[in-house]
């Protein structure tokens, strides 16, 4: 009945899922990955994907319970995963870099240039915006770090980033190209 | 499910995780998804698969009595009348709008007596074939007043779709052959429509109807999920009946061929107020 509730399009029976067991997912969200933000991102994507794939739920093989809490676990080993492979990459890259020579005249000159182009083009930005790329970029913060920081979702933090990063593409473009 | 204690949730979280799920996937849309079609094509395939059960049909089934006083080949009689009669009320014949939907079809019905049975068979796609084509390309929008209803012609067209679906498992009962179910795209034009029509219904059963909200889940293909306001709104708080039932047994209840029982349907509410909206669906008698 409550998998052909949702197949049905009731979000009534997603909310009740909610109440439910929502507390359980995150439990064991939160177990996984001991950060409130990462597992609140969990506890979304269980539920969201429960309501767009509700055929994948078979109540004869578990309990709803089971199911969700199988899913959260996965989804946050996943995350877990994925922290790991990208904190390898970097790191990799970090040892591969090779050594930067002593900058040329002229090149200090035109990174000075550079710089108080992106010091500018930031400024520029709306607040909600300059903040994350701050929070990232200058400050250094992982995405999740970032989300924490400021109370949003990590989904919200990434796309305010890449919001920005393509306004201060043009705008770093535009700087440069009038003082050359 | 069971209750466990859990940490609270944080704030905020369940309103989230609902708004992202609802972005992702918009309520009272069953999956999976049907392709929409044309109410003229859900009138085609019903008169299609009611055509390929009379294809099936060997000499003894003819004669077998089917419904009210009418045999497999006076039913097919009464159905080439109703395509008869929608085509006059497609040319603008005004006496077919307050035409006895039986009544009206009884004498065609009566003539099939003694004709060979291809005879009748052949007559009723004739006919049905000629309202297809009369209907391609018209505005669906427009009223169209036959037997005592003035409906919109997309709203016609899935009426007819409903009569063909019922009668073709009239037919399917009486001769002991298996029931058939619409294809889902057709079957959710039926549900919208019997959906729709649901107020009209619940005021032929109960004159005075208090305020009531209705939350009504139909499962299976073809189904959905839709939030219904009954009777006279106030400022009042509305009370709320929520009814599950499968979407092919509603359909049923709307032919009244099951009655509100037989829908095997999960009540949250009133059962007073469910049984008044059930006996409204079975009341539209669409069949």
């Amino acid at each position: 009945m409550f998998a052909a509730r949702l197949a049905a399009g009731d979000d009534r029976a997603l909310a009740e899922a909610f109440d439910e067991l929502g507390p359980a997912v995150h439990a064991t969200a939160l177990q996984v990955l001991r950060n409130s933000a990462a597992a609140q991102d969990v506890v979304q994507d269980v539920f969201v994907d429960l309501w767009c794939h509700p055929q994948r739920y078979d109540p004869t093989l578990s309990s709803l319970r089971t199911y969700l809490t199988l899913c959260a676990r996965h989804r946050a080993l996943d995350v877990v995963r994925s922290d790991l492979r990208r904190a390898g990459r970097e790191e990799r890259h970090q040892r591969l870099l090779p050594a930067r020579p002593e900058p040329s005249p002229s090149e200090e000159v035109t990174d000075a240039d550079t710089a108080a182009a992106v010091r500018a083009a930031v400024r520029s930005l709306p607040p909600e915006q300059r903040r994350v790329v701050e929070l990232a970029y200058f400050d250094g913060l992982s995405y999740r770090d970032v989300a924490q920081r400021i109370g949003i979702p990590e989904g919200t933090a990434k796309s305010r980033v890449r919001l920005a990063l393509a306004k201060l593409g043009h705008l770093i473009d535009r700087q440069l190209l009038e003082q050359s | 499910m069971t209750t466990h204690t859990q940490t609270p949730l944080p704030a905020g979280l369940r309103e989230r995780v609902l708004r992202a799920a609802r972005d992702a996937r918009a309520a009272g849309r069953a999956l999976p998804e049907t392709p929409d079609i044309s109410p003229v094509e859900a009138f085609s395939r019903a008169a299609d698969a009611f055509a390929g059960l009379l294809a099936m049909l060997e000499d003894g089934h003819w004669p077998i009595p089917v419904l009210r006083d009418l045999d497999v080949q006076g039913l097919v009689g009464h159905l080439t009348g109703v395509e008869d009669d929608v085509q006059r009320a497609l040319a603008g014949d005004p006496d077919v709008a307050r035409a006895d939907h039986v009544a009206s079809t009884q004498p065609l019905a009566e003539q099939q007596g003694g004709r060979p049975p291809e005879e009748t068979r052949r007559a009723w796609r004739a006919a049905a074939e000629r309202t297809v084509v009369r209907v391609r390309g018209r505005n669906l929008d427009a009223v169209v007043p036959v037997h005592g209803m003035r409906l919109p012609l997309r709203s016609l067209l899935v009426v007819r779709a409903f009569e063909l679906w019922t009668h073709e498992n009239d037919i399917r009962r009486a001769a002991a052959f298996a029931a058939t179910v619409p294809d889902a795209a057709t079957l959710r034009l039926m549900t919208a429509l019997a959906v729709g029509m649901l107020p009209v219904g619940v005021a032929r059963v109960a004159d005075d109807l208090a305020p009531l909200d209705v939350h009504l889940v139909l499962t299976g293909a073809g189904g959905g999920t839709w939030d219904i306001a009954l009777g006279e709104r106030s400022a009042r708080a509305v009370p709320e009946v929520a009814i599950v039932a499968d979407a092919v047994r509603f359909c049923r209840l709307v032919a009244d061929r099951i009655g509100p029982a037989e829908l095997d349907a999960h009540v949250i509410g009133a059962a007073g107020d469910a049984a008044t909206v059930l006996a409204g669906a079975a009341a539209l008698a669409l069949d």
